[in-house]
Order: structure tokens, then sequence, then C-alpha cells
């Protein structure tokens, strides 16, 4: 059983995914069933897991593929950090869809693509060695393709092709450090982190480089970052699942693989990575969020907004603190759920009032109350003010940054809360108390679209409310740095 | 899973609000949910009253919440909970008019801070209940959307972010160095730069001169009710964080030039204003700068701050409410009766002889030097002068007029009145070492008479000088040229010089990035090109 439960995990979003491709357009009760299915019993395989793996119990399973190339997978608390935060997420997100779509068309192409996504993220959570790892990040860059792509049109057209043309050059120069890296030092699994002592400093260097271009376009980092404010022309459900779960977190989490995992804290430090890597997420956080600020599009601002957030995970995971490393962590899941509410809500407005300018928010807030009130929510955790989650992403950013000895770094959080409510109160302002338009006409009878959004901003209120407590992120995130990191 | 250990009654001041606030969400209740707020802040004042020495914890709340009552803490929870309760009942006539649910929740939520930050005992509890009190505050303010209501919040909000951010950063500087959460310890290692921030932070709140500027804007601007909680409560939750972290001595000279100017510069400035919140909103700046200056003396001055507080938010409470009660006055004895009871609570605060005002500035006097003592009187002359302005510009516009139920209308700020003038009394044994018998010497009624005698003359003088002077200047109009009708948080902060200059910087700063990111973007290679840079280096290397 505990060997096979990692596989299970994967079938889980793959099995139906591969069924909905064959399936008929019309076929809208039983994909959708299938998927929900899916979503709900990968969900319960987790809650179960959850509750294993606390109590000290770890699976690992190995499927050869060919002589020599072996997929490893391991459920670790960090694997199954992430993996609950895209089951959870991708349940919500299918519930969303499955309303946000319709009776339009393509939509087992869609879904087919979607759940392979899914799965994608699955493997890149569960992967146990940088190959199996590598392998599903290269199937997550072309699963995503098509989702972007999805309405056909000439802008999705050509945010896809940037994303490609972002994604592939990096996806080589990941694959050059894979192999480069392996070649000194044999097969690199995350339990058992390569010896690096004899390895020249220089090259490692260069390859520590290689590695975060390679991870770090899907996490968009500056410069790399172009592509995410584009792929904005894909449909809501997919923005939102690309911005909080799959592309850009998958990018985080390789980061974070790779300093605790592959390089581990001690050569990073030695090697002086971590401080250029930490400088590297700090103008990453400032710049998306000056870049936010000039934007009139909702969905737009959101982006940027996406990628001056993620770093925060990355500069967590560079200030090689524990408690910058769990205020990262965390942040994994609390950006996951406060972006996630966003998109939801920037759909929403789209949906049923055919907003999609910033401008176009103006006194939405009393005619659609609970979108309004979950984006509200979730842009002041975004912000960082208490009680919502972001606010514990800060204070443990904040002391982490002081244990590493970058007090620097507390300047970017605070410039950074400052900025995040320079672009987001305004918006909260026209929501709420801005004159409405007279042509524009808003509703809320669609249950299945603002519900996930509600079930997501109460994730984001609960995990600030009960950071403490040992079920919420933060404890998970020490519970991670605890056991895999500490001793 | 414990939910908490201690005594329950410190979580349940604080929760308690929080539900009510959530039953004035409900659908049913939301026209009528002003009328909940007088019972919000009673388990606070059964707590005040009643004393708690345990620790409460919630250890599964926020980072781990910590509670407990400090003998200064129980005083101002005392004063809060008393005045939230008493401004909630001249909130009642409200109920049913719009937005009155907004006003309700946002008040809950408000004074659920303000609470909170009285009770906290470590950092992050204190930080999200000065977070709570700040930012919910600023619903208070814009509630009437006027203008100048909206313009007024617009100023605040940006203000109070930086002050939270300024807070936010000096805590965490102050919880590394000293390892622990608990606001003692952290006091006791504090280095001068947070000590610095903290000072900004809670001088902000506090009305500490130059970072007031917001005060005379926002209390004004808020419903009566409102304004007198922000006057006599919220600016307190500044005080106490002073009270609460800043070692003995830190800053002390700045603190006390800094509270001396304001004790003074406000009082009078306040005498260029026509507007009655506008003149209480100046004295308290004047009031808070004065306490701040106490704290700044330290020794036993400072132990008795928060008992002069305590004076303060009651008096100031009540003169606010006073306002609301006069607008509503119809009949020419009832603005009588009103400007009677705002007299004598001037008359305290002031330190008039035997008022509770009095007992104030003789507990304080007690700690400091002989030319400290001078000052004060000094500053009790400054105070009667802007208090009989006040009571002047009470008398000017008429009102509305003739608001039903009048009289119990004037028993909330009477009451309020009457807490200011007694209270003290009932304490004075416990914050001060003299008998009662030495309030009662002729010295030291002199001592509390001569200044608001001396003001006389003064006040006199400016009432004939503004029968020949042309109306008053407006306060917007004071302070600087703002730019009007401001939609963003962003905008609109920025006296018409600096606003032009900003925004041309703005402007091409924003600009640059702008074509920075835009060449980035259409550099379609920029994809390609960095991993080709990075492969050019290592073969170089190799």
């Amino acid at each position: 059983m505990t060997a096979i439960l990692p596989v299970l995990l994967l079938l889980t979003s793959l099995l139906p995914a591969t069924i909905t491709f064959f399936l008929d357009q019309d076929r809208f009760r039983l994909r959708n069933t299938l998927n929900l299915g899916g979503a709900i019993v990968k969900v319960g395989l987790i809650v179960m897991m959850l509750l294993a793996v606390a109590g000290g119990a770890s699976y690992e399973t190995s499927i050869p593929l060919a002589p020599g190339l072996v997929v490893l997978l391991q459920i670790d608390t960090l694997a199954l950090m992430f993996v609950s935060l895209s089951a959870f997420l991708w349940l919500l997100t299918t519930v969303y869809a499955i309303a946000y779509f319709g009776r339009k068309r393509e939509q087992s192409r869609f879904f087919g693509f979607f759940g392979l996504c899914v799965a994608s993220t699955t493997g890149i959570a569960l992967s146990g060695s940088l190959i199996s790892f590598f392998i599903f990040f290269e199937l997550l860059t072309l699963t995503t393709w098509p989702l972007v792509a999805h309405k056909q049109d000439r802008a999705s057209l050509r945010a896809a092709r940037i994303y490609l043309l972002y994604a592939l050059p990096c996806s080589v120069v990941l694959l050059i450090a894979i192999v480069w890296l392996k070649g000194i030092t044999g097969p690199i699994l995350f339990t058992d982190p390569p010896d690096l002592s004899q390895v020249d400093p220089v090259t490692l260097r260069v390859i520590f480089a290689m590695f975060i271009i390679g991870v770090g376009m899907k996490a968009a980092i500056v410069p790399l970052h172009g592509w995410l404010p584009a792929a904005m022309a894909a449909p809501a459900p997919v923005s939102a699942l690309l911005h909080a779960v799959a592309v850009v977190k998958a990018g985080a989490f390789g980061v974070i693989r790779l300093v605790y995992d592959v390089f581990g804290v001690e050569r990073m430090t030695a090697l002086g990575l971590g401080l250029p890597l930490a400088v590297l997420a700090s103008v990453t956080i400032l710049w998306g969020s000056i870049r936010a600020l000039q934007q009139t599009e909702i969905k737009k601002r959101l982006a940027f907004s996406t990628v001056s957030q993620v770093s925060y995970i990355i500069l967590g995971a560079a200030l090689a603190s524990p408690m910058g490393l769990i205020g990262g962590l965390a942040h994994l899941v609390h950006q996951g759920l406060m972006k996630i509410t966003l998109f939801f809500c920037a759909g929403i407005y789209d949906e049923r009032a055919g907003v999609r300018a910033i401008a176009g928010l103006n006194g939405l807030g009393p005619r659609m109350p609970w979108t309004s009130t979950c984006f509200s929510l979730a842009a002041i955790g975004m912000i960082g003010l208490p009680p919502l989650a972001g606010f514990v992403t800060k204070i443990y950013l904040g002391l982490g940054s002081l244990q590493a000895g970058a007090p620097w770094v507390l300047a970017v959080l605070a410039a950074s809360t400052l900025l995040n409510a320079a672009y987001f109160l305004p918006m909260l302002y026209r929501l709420w108390f801005a004159d409405p338009a007279p042509e524009v006409a808003g509703d809320e009878a669609a249950p299945a679209l603002v519900a996930p959004a509600v079930i997501a901003a109460m994730g984001a209120l609960g995990a600030g409310m009960l950071a403490a407590s040992g079920v919420s992120p933060l404890g998970w995130a020490t519970l991670i740095v605890e056991r895999e990191v500490a001793p | 899973m414990i939910l908490w250990t201690g005594p329950l009654l410190p979580l349940a001041a604080l929760v308690w609000p929080l539900l009510l606030a959530a039953l004035t969400a409900l659908p049913g209740l939301r026209a009528q949910g002003v009328r909940l707020l007088p019972i919000a802040p009673l388990p606070a004042l059964w707590l005040a009253l009643a004393g708690a020495e345990e620790v409460t914890t919630a250890p599964d709340l926020l980072l781990g919440v910590t509670l407990r009552l400090t003998e200064g803490g129980r005083l101002l929870l005392g004063m809060a909970a008393a005045l939230w309760c008493l401004a909630g009942l001249a909130a009642r006539p409200m109920a049913g008019k719009p937005n009155a649910a907004l006003f309700a929740g946002f008040w809950l939520l408000t004074l659920t801070g303000n609470l909170g930050v009285f009770l906290a005992r470590d950092i992050v509890t204190f930080y999200v209940a000065f977070a709570a009190v700040s930012l919910a505050a600023w619903f208070l303010i814009v509630h009437d959307r006027t203008p100048r209501a909206l313009h007024a919040g617009s100023v605040y909000i940006v203000i109070a972010l930086a002050g939270e951010v300024a807070l936010l950063v000096g805590l965490i500087l102050g919880a590394d160095a000293a390892g622990s959460m608990v606001i003692a310890e952290v006091r006791a290692v504090l280095d001068p730069l947070p000590l610095a921030l903290l000072v900004i932070g809670f001088g902000i709140k506090a009305g500490l001169v130059p970072l007031h500027v917001w005060l005379p804007l926002a209390h004004p601007a808020a419903p009566v009710p409102a304004s007198a909680v922000l006057s006599g409560a919220i600016v307190k939750a500044g005080l106490f964080g002073l009270i609460l972290f800043l070692p003995e001595g830190a800053f002390g000279p700045v603190l006390v030039g800094l509270g001396l100017a304001g004790a003074f510069g406000a009082a009078l400035w306040g005498l260029t204003q026509a507007n009655a919140k506008v003149v209480l909103a100046y004295s308290t700046i004047s009031q808070m700068g004065l306490m701040i200056g106490l704290i700044g003396a330290g020794g036993a001055a400072r132990e008795a701050v928060p008992y002069f507080a305590l004076h303060h938010g009651f008096a100031k409470g009540a003169l606010f409410l006073c306002v609301g009660v006069m607008l509503a006055a119809g009949a020419r004895w009832q603005r009588l009766a009103c400007l009677t009871v705002a007299g004598i609570v001037a008359a305290s605060v002031a330190g008039f002889p035997l008022t509770g005002g009095a007992l104030a500035k003789a507990a304080v006097k007690d700690g400091l030097p002989e030319i400290a003592v001078t000052v004060l009187s000094l500053t009790s002359v400054t105070t009667s002068l802007i208090l009989i302005w006040f009571l002047v510009t009470l008398c000017g516009p008429e009102g509305s007029g003739a608001a039903s139920r009048w009289t119990p209308r004037l028993m909330v700020p009477a009451l309020a009145g009457v807490l200011a003038l007694a209270v003290p009394w009932g304490l004075w044994p416990v914050w001060s070492d003299h008998e009662a018998a030495y309030l009662l010497t002729p010295a030291t009624m002199w001592d509390a008479l001569w200044p608001v005698v001396a003001a006389l003359p003064f006040a006199l003088a400016r009432l004939l000088w503004h029968r020949k002077s042309r109306p008053l200047r407006d306060i917007l109009r004071d302070i600087g040229r703002w730019r009007p009708g401001s939609t963003g948080l962003s905008e609109g902060f920025a006296p018409a010089a600096w606003a032009a200059r900003g925004e041309a910087l703005s402007a091409a700063l924003l600009g640059a990035t702008g074509r920075l990111e835009g060449a980035l973007i259409r550099w379609r290679v920029s994809g390609l090109l960095i991993p080709v840079v990075v492969l050019a280096i290592f073969a170089l290397l190799a």
C-alpha cells in the first residue's frame, strides 16, 4: 500500500485527464463527474497522508523508465505541502471551471490538459530525484501551452507563443545544468544530497545560476517574467491555476528543492550564492509591484502582483535561515489561497458584470457583495495586513532576514507593503465607495463561481487567524523545517 | 487542542465585540445594528473593574495570543470601555440611516482593536490590535462620504499605513533582538533604530508633532460619536504604546521638546479655527503633546500618565459629544444646558480646582522639577484659552435643531463629564502619594486656579479681535492646498507645491520602468538571450 500511494496520487489526475480526451464534447455530466471525482479522491488521499506523515511516515516508489533512468516518487513533508495545496485548489478550480465554461466548446480538450497540468504539478511535488523533477517540469511546460492558447484568438496564441519562447530555452539550460551536475556527482536524489565538497566552486556557481534560470523562469523572476502578464489572455480558471498553483509555484518549489535538497544551505552560503539570490528576489518583489501600479486592467495588475509575491517564497529560501524558510514555505500556501481568490473574483467580474478594467470596478461592491468581500479580504491579505495570511509571512520573513544577517530585507518588505497598498487599496475604494457606472449591471447568480472564491478566501483568513495551530500552513512549514532542515 | 488557558474574561472582552460585528452583518439586523454598540464594551468594562492577575493565552490564535492586564492598561481599558459604551449610546440615532451597518461593523472592529492594545502581552497580538484600531477607524472617518470626509480619509490612510509599517519593522527588530515576543522582554533590549520606528508608529496615532497632520482633518470629519472615541480613546492606543515600549528615559529630550511644541503650538493654532470640532482636535493634539512630554520626562510623572489620560479621555469624549448635542438643540434653554455641561467639562480639562483635571495635573506634578511644574502651569493657560475659544465656537452655528428625545441625548455627554470629574477622585489614593486633603490646601487650589484666571484676559482679547476680523480661515487652506477629487488612495496626499513636482517625478519613473519592461517583453530574445549569455560564460570557463 505505501509504495503505491504516490502512484495513486498521480493517477487521480492522470486517469480522468486521459479519459477526458476521448470524451465527446457533449458528455458534460460524465466529464464533470470524472474530473470532480478525481479531485475529490485526491483530496481524500491527501488528508489521509497528511495524518500519516505528521505521525512520521514517508512513502517512496521508483518506476524504471529506461535503463539508468528511474522516476523516483517520494512523499516527504515538503512534497506533501505542495501537493495538498495543488489538490485542494485544483478541486476548487474544477468546480469554478465547470461553471465558468458552462456550455462552451472544446471542453474535453480543456479539461484533459487541465488534468494533465495538475498531474505534472503533482509529479513535480513528488519527485525524489532531479531527473524525475525535470521530466515533470517539462511535462508541465507542454501541458500548459494548450491551456493558455485555449481561446484560440490572436492574443491567446501570441501569449502561448511568448510562453514557449521563454520556457524552452530555459528548459535547455536546466537540462544542461542537471546533466552537468549528474556527470560530476552521479544520480542526484533529494533525500540524499550529492557530496559537492570536491567540486570546483566556480563550476558550482555556474551550475547554480543555470538552475536558477531554468526553474526561476517559471517562478517569473525578473527579467524572465515577461510571459506571465502576457499569459493573462487565458481564461480565468487557467490564470487562477497558473498563478496560484501550477506554473509559478512549480518554479518556486523548484528553487526550494534546489537550495535545500541539492546544494544545501551550508554549501550555498559557502559559495556566496544566498545574497545574489535574495537580491534577485527583492528586485523582483519591488519591480513587480511598481509595474502592477501602472496597470489599468484587473488581471494584468494581478499578474504583476504575482510576479512580486512569488518572490517572497524565493526570498525565504535564499535567506537560508530557519525563520525565513518557514515564512517562504508558508507563503507558498498563503499566496496560493489569496491569489486564487483574486483571480476567481476577477473572472466573476468579467463573466457576470463584463468588467475587465480597474475603472470598471466602480460601485460593484454593493451589487456583488460576496465576490467583492472575498476580493477585499484577499487584497488585504496581499498587502500583509492582519489577521489575514499575508502578515504571518511578513513577520517570519522579517525575523528570518535578521536571523540571516540581512536587515536590508526589512526595507524591501516595508516598501513592498506600501506598494501593495498603493495598488490594491484604490481598487477596494472603487469597489465600495465610488459611484457605479449606470450601464454596468452585475449580479452573483452563479453559486458555483462564487463558492470557490468564498472557500479560498476563508482559507486565507483561517491561515492567518489560526496561524499558530498545528493544522495551519505555518504549522506545517514549521514541521518541514524541523524535520528536513534543522537536524 | 487547547482553546485558551487562564481566565476567560480578557479573551471574551475581545471576542464579544467581534461576535456583535458578525451579527450586524446579518440582513435582518443591518439597519438596527448600531443599537448593539453600547453593549459591546461591557465585558471589557467589567474586566477593568474586576481586574485579573493571570495571563490568558489562546495558543492557536494568530501567532499565539497572550493577554494580560497591567496597572496602566487596566485604567485605560476601563476608560476606553466606558467611553465606547457612552459613544455607542450617542450613536443610536444613526439606526436606519444609510450605511449604518457598515458603520456599526467597523465601529466594533475598531473597538476590539482599541481594547486589544490595552490587553496584549505579546507583540503580535499588540500589532494586530493596533492595526485593527488604526485601519478600521478609516471607515468611521469617511462615514459621511462628503468630499471633506473622503479627503480626510485619504490623508489618514496613507499616514496610518506608513505608521503601521514603521511599527511592524520596529517590532520585528525588537523581537529578533530579544529572541522573544513578550513585550516586556522586547522593551528591555530595544536599540535606537527600532525605538525610533516605534516612536513614529505610536506618535502618528497619538498626534505627536510633527506627525499629527492627519488628526485635525480626520477627527472632525467623522460623525460625532466616532470623533468622541477617536479623540478620547483611540489616540490613547498610541500613548499606551509609548508607555509600554519606551524604556525610561529613551528619547527623553526629544519627546519633551516635541510634546511641548504640540502642547503650546496646537493650542495656539487652534485659536485660528472656527469649527468647534476642529478646535477640539487641536486641543487633543495639545493635551496629547503634554502627555508625551511627561513620558519623555520620566520618573513619577511618567507613572501618572495613564491617570492623566483617563481624565482626558472622558473629558474629551464628553466635549465632542456636546458638539453633537448642541447641533441637535432647538430651544434656547437646551443650548444653555448643553453649554453648561461643556463649560464644566472644559473647566476640568483646564484644571480648575477640585475638578478631575486638577487632580490629574496635581498627580503628574508630583514627580517634576520646579521648572517643569511652571511649564505645566503655562500649558494650563493655553489649554484654558483654547477651551474658552471652543465654548465660543460651540455657540456659533445654529444646529438643525428640535431633535426628538433631546434630554436623554444630553445625558450621554453629561455622564461622560461626571466620570471625568469623579473617577479621578476615586482613584486618587491609588495614583498619588498624597492624602486627599492635599488637594484642598490653598496652595494646591491656587496652583490650579491661576492659569485659568490668567487665560481670561487673553481669551477676551481673542474674542474682541474676532469681532473685528474676517471669518476664520478653513483648515484645508491652512495646512496647504490639497488636491481635491482624488479617488485613489495613493493620490491626493500632497500639498500643491509638492504635488506637481511629485507627479512629474513619478511620471518619469513610471515611464522609465514602463519602457524598460516594454523592451524586455518585446525583446523576444530575452528568454533566449539570457540563457545564451550564461552558456557563453560557462563555455569560457570550461
